[in-house]
């Protein structure tokens, strides 16, 4: 069925979102940034995944959120501590829990069962403590409410323990009433009013009271319309946002009031008749509750009946929201929309621009004035145009969070598997790249870390031994700079071995023995092909995958990684990535009546040399002089095969160009047409890969130009090992 | 007598409109409904078998929820609508 296949699809969407805020948090209380509010949100997420998963009858998946979920409502109650132990088993259970969801959708393998069945041990050890059994018949079903009483016999003291640390709104001494009518889309949106219910009697004894006065004939039932009203009365003296909090997520998909029973309010509800309950034992009890505790709460918050553990303590109830005020009012208004859409307008946006750039060189064929109205019009619609493309663009953008949220995981796992204790540290992770780059971003990011822990990080004895914290940090940053988004990967182990590296390097024979490297050349001699060893390759970073092959996947994107290490000390690899894939800021250049196009970022000057400034090595392979150093010159037009002979000497123009690995070489052409923004086409997709083109564009002239892949153009033409720039002294 | 209308196991927000058709198909007859298979009870379903109860009652015939499942009678109960499964109301699970 479409349509539920499309809630389905939506419900995992936000596991998605849930799971990773759900990730976000325990950090947060890992690292003791977290605040009342944190375990409350940490207990919706888990509860949302379980409540959506029963609707579609996921019942592994809810029957571990379950467990999670049970520990969790200890936690935010105060009635257990949340010390490191627990959170760290948290973590666990949160990876557990994306394993399941990710088994529910299809896109991950089965959970082992004894993983998920050890794990659910442990949350029920901490749970109900040691040896402490679980409380009976919950987890089985996941519909199966808590047979809540209609008498009130359970009014002793658990329940009056209840008034929850967490939430400072008023507790109400005789309790709550509830009215609730949902509507049709709270069941569409995956919510289920049997779950609310189960909810609301974990905080108190329940009487429900069911209205189906308004519910039509068969033949007249819209049978996914609600017309059921309910009436609950929850007797024990909770503060409203703990009642409020049971409805978050149905909140705008029902119509709710929530009154305190006590007669503390200046009216009762007039729609609601007043249930002849025995109503008065409860109030007094509750009152009398009320009594006691409120002024305590009002004076120190941290001094509720319960023994408040110290991590759970509310450290500044003031910063909590009122309890009048429903929390989630302030969600950023968002749609969701397919990504084929999103994908045909940035393509749609690329054509006007082209079509643009068209218009605008047949306006100056046709030799109007500048001035003339239809010059002035284009220029507006130049401007426009860019305006567009940007707001285009920006839609794609992404926070990088997507990425670096995945990594924590990955780091907890790497540390669990070499035995050392490890803290990532992430930065910047709100800094958005296109959604193509964010999307290729995961492996490189993934490789270079478990390298860092791996490699890069100590044992914690090895760390004592050499006087730092037995804990090694990973920091993992991201930035904009200059047009790119940088990315570091950076940790505080033991640096590069530069003795065993070059050692490596002359073994393999990537260099020679006696070759003179500064410490940056010998560190970057781990990106050459070839240089990853068997006896490097281990479980972890090894996989078969070399740094060189994680460049190779950076340059593919148009980036450039390098390494800057220091022994002792740490090292860090920084990723340079352009922000978008789909236009570029390029150079025109015109090569035998061609044009090609080289990107910005990659030209360092150009200029035009004389005849005597050109040397042949050996004969034929010419340099040129720059800066103090020779630097191999390009023939572009011959080396594209456009034409046979080389550019006259004393003509053309020579763009000297950096390659993504640092080397520099000058690409010999006929003209400088100018700088200009081009909408990538790829060549790949359109026709096949072609040896030094990295795509291709559509000119104002509505000629395609190359984009020429500058580093394979030039590896081409120096047909030399990569290893370091001929640097001859002059 | 007409054969009982079987109850599916869940009865979420997808049971709730085939129950609705199931039931307007049999209307003017009386009925009875077996929901010894219900494990899980939903709020949309819930309507409808209050619907069709209204309805019958309307039209002056039986309609009687039975045999029930365990599961079913705790969730009407839960749901504040224990008069749908009158056999185990005095039965406490």
């Amino acid at each position: 069925m479409d349509t539920f296949e499309a809630i389905k699809a939506t419900f995992f969407q936000e596991c998605d979102e849930l799971l990773a805020d759900l990730e976000t948090k325990l950090l947060d209380l890992e690292s003791g940034a977290a605040d009342d509010e944190t375990i409350n949100a940490v207990f919706r997420a888990v509860h949302s995944v379980k409540g959506g998963a029963g609707a579609f009858g996921l019942e592994a998946l809810v029957r571990f959120a379950h467990v999670f979920e049970t520990l969790l409502d200890e936690l935010r109650a105060g009635r257990k501590p949340c010390d490191e132990l627990t959170v760290r088993t948290l973590l666990r259970a949160s990876d557990v829990l994306a394993d399941h969801v990710a088994a529910a959708q299809g896109t991950g393998p089965e959970v082992e069962e004894a993983r998920s069945a050890a794990l659910v041990a442990e949350l029920e050890v901490l749970t109900h403590g040691e040896g402490g059994s679980p409380a009976p018949d919950e987890a089985e079903d996941d519909f199966g409410f808590q047979p809540v009483a209609f008498d009130l016999p359970s009014l002793d003291l658990p329940s009056l323990d209840l008034p929850s640390p967490d939430a400072p709104g008023a507790p109400a001494a005789g309790g709550w009433r509830i009215v609730f009518r949902p509507h049709g889309r709270m069941y569409v949106n995956a919510n289920e009013t049997g779950l609310l219910l189960r909810e609301l009697g974990r905080l108190g004894p329940l009487e429900v009271e069911l209205d189906d006065s308004a519910v039509p004939m068969l033949d007249r039932l819209q049978p996914e319309e609600n017309e059921l009203v309910w009436t609950i009365r929850l007797t024990a003296p909770v503060d409203e946002a703990a009642v409020r909090e049971v409805f978050d997520f149905v909140e705008g998909d029902c119509d709710l009031r929530i009154e305190p029973i006590a007669g503390e309010g200046p009216e009762l509800p007039p729609l609601i008749e007043t249930p002849d309950a025995p109503a008065d034992d409860i109030d007094i009890s509750a009152l009398l509750a009320k009594v006691q505790d409120e002024p305590a709460a009002a004076v120190t918050p941290a001094a509720p009946a319960t023994s408040a553990p110290a991590a759970a303590a509310p450290a500044a109830s003031a910063t909590a929201p009122t309890a009048s005020s429903p929390p989630a009012a302030a969600a950023p208004a968002t749609i969701r929309v397919d990504l084929e859409r999103v994908d045909r307008l940035i393509n749609v946006v690329g054509e006007l621009v082209i079509q643009q750039a068209m218009l605008a060189q047949r306006v100056t064929e046709s030799g109007l004035a500048r001035s003339s109205g239809i010059s002035v019009g284009l220029e507006d619609l130049e401007l426009l145009t860019r305006e567009i493309q940007d707001s285009v663009m920006a839609i794609r953008a992404q926070p990088v969070k997507s990425v670096f949220q995945r990594m924590p995981r990955l780091v907890r796992e790497v540390a669990e598997m070499t035995g050392k204790r490890v803290r990532l540290v992430t930065e910047g992770e709100a800094t958005e790249v296109d959604k193509t780059v964010v999307e290729r971003l995961a492996e490189p990011i993934t490789h270079m870390l478990r390298n860092a822990i791996d490699h890069g990080l100590e044992t914690p004895e090895e760390r004592t031994a050499a006087g730092k914290p037995s804990e090694g940090t990973v920091r993992l940053a991201a930035l904009h700079r200059s047009g790119r988004i940088v990315i570091e990967i950076s940790d505080d182990g033991r640096g590069i071995n530069r003795e065993r590296v070059r050692g490596i390097a002359v073994s393999k024979g990537l260099i020679a023995e006696d070759a003179a490297l500064t410490d940056d050349e010998i560190d970057n001699l781990i990106f050459l092909p070839g240089f990853s060893t068997a006896d490097a390759v281990s479980d972890i970073s090894g996989r078969g995958v070399g740094m060189d092959v994680v460049r190779r996947s950076i340059q593919s994107l148009g980036g450039r990684i390098s390494i800057s290490s220091n022994p002792g000390k740490g090292s860090t690899f920084t990723l340079s990535l352009p922000l978008t894939l789909a236009v570029l800021d390029g150079m025109a250049l015109g090569a035998a009546e061609q044009t090609l196009v080289a990107p910005l970022s990659a030209i360092v000057e150009s200029l035009t040399p004389k005849a005597e400034d050109v040397h042949y090595v050996g004969g034929h392979d010419a340099v040129i002089r720059f800066r103090e150093a020779f630097v191999p010159l390009v023939d572009v037009a011959r080396t594209m095969g456009f034409r046979d002979a080389p550019v006259p000497p004393g003509q053309g123009v020579a763009v000297v160009v950096e390659t993504e690995s640092g080397a520099r070489a000058a690409l010999m052409v006929d003209a400088i047409h100018g700088q200009r923004q081009v909408v990538i086409k790829s060549l790949e997709t359109n026709y096949q890969q072609v040896e030094g083109v990295a795509a291709a564009t559509i000119l104002g002239d509505g000629r395609v130009a190359l984009i020429l892949d500058v580093d394979a153009l030039v590896a081409n033409a120096r047909r030399r090992p990569a290893a370091a720039d001929l640097k001859l002294a002059s | 007598m007409t054969e009982p209308v079987v109850l599916p196991a869940v009865l979420d927000l997808r049971a709730a409109g085939a129950l609705t058709s199931e039931f307007l198909a049999r209307r003017g007859q009386p009925l009875t409904v077996d929901a010894s298979g219900v494990e899980r009870l939903g709020g949309l379903s819930l309507q409808v078998l209050l619907s069709a109860a209204k309805t019958w009652a309307a039209d002056g015939m039986d309609l009687t929820v039975a045999p029930v499942s365990e599961a079913f009678v705790e969730q009407c109960r839960a749901f504040g609508a224990a008069a749908l499964a009158p056999d185990f109301a005095g039965d406490p699970a």
